[in-house]
């Protein structure tokens, strides 16, 4: 078994995936190549991802189509799961987002301390904005691709937060609805049941959310929020991030959606956890 | 969906407060409904939700953006359940 796997779905992301690729690899997260495993599932694009395109890397990438056609990526995610080799396994719902230099190290390091951890990443958008807003704004993949060669990417990748729009409003610590790099023991998403496969939508509507929710509500399981991390999204015409008004849409819909589901409203998760600094290595509990 | 004028106003703001205090772990005793949504730290993405929420529950079409242009649960309920002129 390996320490750590990482599945990252894919669905009409040429021009993203290449950057989170490389912002996972050994050299960019300082990380032995032979202790993790990169799972990248496609979840239908016209040009399929294809695994020789990201050979130099040094990475030990597959990739993989997903045998079942749905537009939402929650069955793709499950299949990932069950192929990932990992004692640690960190999902990626959205292979667009890349990551800052030590995420691995600090999400690996953060396992450590519990035996049942749920951890969560925290989630930033490329550009002045959030995307949703900032895309009516202008803002678009060639802006990125400018923001991004202004720091000089990927040179030095915690840059990212300079350029980056944090997701949780109300401070590092504040509600969090979803972690778009969620890690947890190859035993808990085996008690959890991976995504719940009922969540069909295109983008698999709040199966996120829904997951980090059912985790940390897993008995004696500890919510580790890292700090100094993230994941950062780059433009791409997603479905939450695209325009405000097809933003507000698609979480009004997927809302009733939860509520019909689990009896119960959609929240954040509120509690501030316990927290691991990955510029300090400490951790307040 | 039903017409949004049939909703007894006092019901939608017992509604609307007690699935603030829910959601927020608010004192429902402690609670104005005068007061702006922001106030309470309930935030844009938890405004969307619970219009959702809210079409679910009335069966009303409920656009999230009124909850910024009336922010408050009496300004709400009061031009959500007007009659429409």
């Amino acid at each position: 078994m390996l320490p750590l796997s990482l599945i990252v779905i894919v669905f009409e992301m040429g021009r993203e995936l290449p950057r989170t690729l490389l912002s996972l690899s050994p050299p960019y997260q300082d990380f032995d190549p032979g202790d993790y495993e990169i799972v990248v599932i496609d979840n239908g694009s016209r040009a399929p991802a294809r695994q020789q395109d990201f050979a130099h890397l040094k990475a030990n990438i597959r990739v993989l189509s997903c045998s079942t056609r749905s537009p939402s990526p929650v069955a793709a995610i499950n299949e990932g799961l069950s192929l990932a080799r990992g004692s640690l396994i960190g999902v990626w719902i959205d292979g667009a987002r890349m990551a800052s230099p030590g995420l691995l190290r600090a999400c690996a390091q953060a396992a450590a301390l519990h035996p049942r951890p749920v951890i969560a990443t925290p989630n930033y958008q490329l550009g002045p904005d959030l995307q949703r807003i900032s895309s009516a704004q202008g803002y678009d993949q060639a802006e990125e691709d400018a923001l991004l060669a202004s720091i000089g990417w990927p040179r030095d990748g915690y840059r990212l937060f300079d350029i980056a729009t944090p997701e949780i409003r109300g401070g590092p610590f504040g509600a969090m609805l979803e972690s778009n790099a969620l890690f947890l023991p190859r035993a808990l998403w085996d008690e959890l049941g991976g995504y719940d496969e009922a969540f069909q939508e295109p983008g698999g509507g709040v199966a996120n959310p829904d997951t980090l929710l059912r985790a940390v509500a897993l008995p004696d399981t500890q919510l580790i929020r890292i700090f100094g991390e993230g994941t950062f999204h780059q433009i791409h015409g997603g479905l939450s991030t695209s325009t405000q008004e097809r933003a507000i849409q698609m979480l009004k819909e997927a809302s009733r959606t939860y509520l019909r589901l689990r009896g119960k409203p959609l929240v954040p998760v509120r509690a501030r956890g316990w927290v691991y600094d990955s510029r300090t290595g400490m951790v307040t509990r | 969906m039903n017409d949004p004028n049939k909703i007894d106003p006092a019901i939608l703001k017992a509604w609307m407060a007690n699935y603030i205090c829910g959601v927020l772990g608010l004192d429902r005793a402690a609670f104005s409904t005068a007061d702006r949504f922001d106030t309470y730290g309930l935030d844009s993405v938890e405004a969307v939700i619970m219009a959702g929420v809210m079409e679910e529950e009335f069966q009303v079409i409920v656009d999230p953006h009124r909850f910024f242009d009336t922010p408050s649960i009496d300004e709400f309920t009061a031009v959500f359940t007007a009659p429409a002129v």
